[in-house]
């Protein structure tokens, strides 16, 4: 029985780790993907960064911080209404598969391509503007949680019956870009209004900020255990809300 | 004692909202069948197939895939199954090696078994040489092709296709509905849906006519084109027809309808001996010269108009999106009757 059931998981973490694979050789590179996940989390940054006085190392957390929060959360939904276009996203749900397999698939393509991304400017900043970690485990947490966090939530709008990516960003983007204003990327927490810090700690963009300030040694507003809390919290409510999503869209089909 | 069904469809129901799409259909497919799905546009032919595969949960009702109900064990049953649905869903971004390794994947077979099974598939279906190449430079037959073998990856013991001819080119027909008998013959029962009659004519064992999310009829074809009796007909052609012939021979005896088809007239009748009487002794008070005379039965696309009210696409309309020439259409017919 034991077997059973171990055979049975890791078949369903082979064939998530295939799926993943695949979305990655095949959209990684698409334009909405790269246009989403990449050029508007560097435009965003330049924008709000040229001009201000802080040091380029000190700003490093933000950019990070966003490129984990768009890119992570993009391929969800490049992915999926692709796939429903194509119909490929059926060759799936006839496959002997679990749909939650389906889904990690997808979600571990996101977050790779989330971490990816965001790596570059840590290590770019530790070569070149004297960026430094101090807590590689708050790193580490920040890095897994929120790219696990943010791509599940792409998974999760994903659900949106739409059959192109534009259906599914637009309402993404109506949750993404006014979380940027109320979770310290470019306000300090401390400087908000006490209502504005109360929904601020709402947000998980908030977190993975703090997170990657805390790692390079920056000050924090809530602390990282209350960082690390909520951002778990935001990973099983975003992963269960996506499947219970699709789920009922398999009802509706 | 071994199991005869491979499909077991028990009030299978699926409700958009209010509308009733697939409404208590019960069937049963046994093994080694070929199974033909037959209706019109919206009849639900989809709908059910999208319920048997486990694409879309049914509002009612249950279906077993080989013994396993497709709602409680949603794994074993799929395991027993290939699907090629109405559109070629293969990965364009992907070469045709790598869409069949993907699926061997997806079915969690051994890295050399899913090499060896789609080297086989490949070479199969001529597309081998071809492999490294990506699918979106392949023509609509060759992606069908390739869907095909995807769905053949696993050796699965039931294939369903949806459609799997539409909009083909005659080569490609040909080719997969060959594929498809060679495939039964080996022992994979297939389940086929159609909107094409000839098709389910010539390839089914028997066939269900479902139509309004409702199944009307389900028998082999023969049989089927048996319970239409009324619509015997006779093919009779003159020499030189005059004019106000089709209004004089409606009168004749034992004729229930005349329809003039080209230069042809057919009798609908349900007794053909005295249709002929009749019509022997009209051409003779007419002096007229009887050039072809034909006793036609029953078409399943007679059954089929008789059963859901829709004429589906003609004999001439489907060898024009086919490109059957005028001889083989002729050859065609003539197997027909």
């Amino acid at each position: 029985m034991m077997n059973a059931h171990s055979s049975h998981y890791s078949r369903e973490i082979r064939v998530a780790w295939a799926i993943a694979v695949k979305d990655m050789r095949t959209y990684y590179t698409k334009p909405p993907s790269l246009m989403f996940g990449i050029l508007f989390p560097f435009s965003l940054f330049l924008s709000f960064s040229i001009g201000t006085k802080a040091p380029l190392a000190a700003q490093i957390p933000i950019l990070v911080s966003q490129t984990l929060f768009f890119a992570s959360s993009s391929i969800g939904p490049v992915v999926i209404p692709t796939e429903r276009a194509n119909q490929t996203f059926d060759r799936f749900l006839t496959s002997p598969v679990s749909l939650l397999s389906i889904l990690m698939g997808k979600t571990l393509a996101g977050i790779i391509y989330g971490a990816g991304i965001s790596v570059i400017p840590v290590l770019v900043g530790m070569a070149f503007f004297g960026f430094q970690i101090i807590s590689l485990g708050a790193l580490f947490a920040c890095f897994l949680l929120s790219s696990l966090a943010f791509s599940a939530l792409g998974i999760m709008f994903a659900s949106i019956p739409g059959q192109t990516p534009g259906q599914v960003m637009m309402p993404l983007n109506f949750v993404r870009i006014p979380l940027l204003f109320i979770s310290g990327v470019y306000t300090p927490i401390r400087d908000l209004p006490t209502w504005m810090q109360a929904v601020s700690m709402l947000s998980p963009l908030t977190h993975t900020v703090e997170l990657a300030r805390y790692a390079s040694g920056g000050e924090t507003f809530f602390g990282p255990i209350l960082n690390v809390t909520i951002l778990t919290i935001y990973v099983a409510t975003f992963l269960l809300m996506g499947i219970r999503f699709h789920i009922m869209n398999q009802r509706k089909e | 004692m071994p199991l005869e069904s491979a499909i077991e469809v028990s009030n299978l129901t699926k409700y958009y909202g209010d509308l009733c799409a697939v409404d208590h259909v019960n069937f049963e497919v046994k093994k080694g069948e070929i199974f033909g799905f037959l209706g019109p546009n919206g009849a639900g032919k989809t709908t059910t197939i999208r319920m048997l595969t486990g694409i879309s949960i049914p509002t009612e009702g249950t279906a077993n895939i080989m013994g396993y109900d497709i709602q409680r064990h949603p794994i074993k049953a799929k395991e027993q199954m290939g699907i090629v649905p109405d559109v070629s869903n293969v990965y364009n971004e992907l070469s045709a090696w790598d869409n069949l390794i993907f699926t061997g994947k997806l079915y969690d077979m051994p890295k050399t078994s899913r090499e060896s099974r789609a080297e086989e598939l490949l070479k199969m279906f001529g597309l081998y040489e071809r492999r490294k190449e990506k699918v979106q430079g392949f023509s609509r037959g060759m992606k069908r092709r390739i869907c095909i073998a995807m769905a053949l990856m696993n050796r699965s013991g039931i294939l369903f296709l949806d459609e799997p001819t539409s909009g083909l080119d005659v080569q490609s027909v040909l080719i997969i509905r060959d594929l498809i008998r060679n495939l039964n013959q080996q022992g994979l029962t297939i389940f086929l849906t159609t909107h094409n009659i000839d098709e389910a004519s010539q390839m089914c064992d028997r066939v269900a006519i479902i139509n309004h999310g409702k199944i009307v009829a389900i028998d082999t074809p023969e049989k089927l084109k048996r319970t239409l009796e009324s619509l015997q007909s006779i093919e009779v052609a003159f020499e030189t027809a005059p004019p106000n012939a089709l209004k004089e021979l409606e009168k004749l005896a034992e004729v229930s309808e005349v329809v003039k088809e080209g230069d042809k007239f057919r009798f609908f009748t349900r007794d053909p001996p005295t249709v002929l009487d009749s019509l022997w002794k009209y051409s003779q008070d007419n002096n007229l010269k009887l050039t072809t005379v034909n006793t036609v039965g029953p078409s399943l696309e007679d059954v089929f108009v008789k059963l859901t009210g829709i004429r589906p696409a003609t004999a001439e309309e489907e060898s024009g999106k086919s490109g059957r020439s005028e001889e083989q259409e002729m050859v065609h017919r003539r197997r027909k009757q």
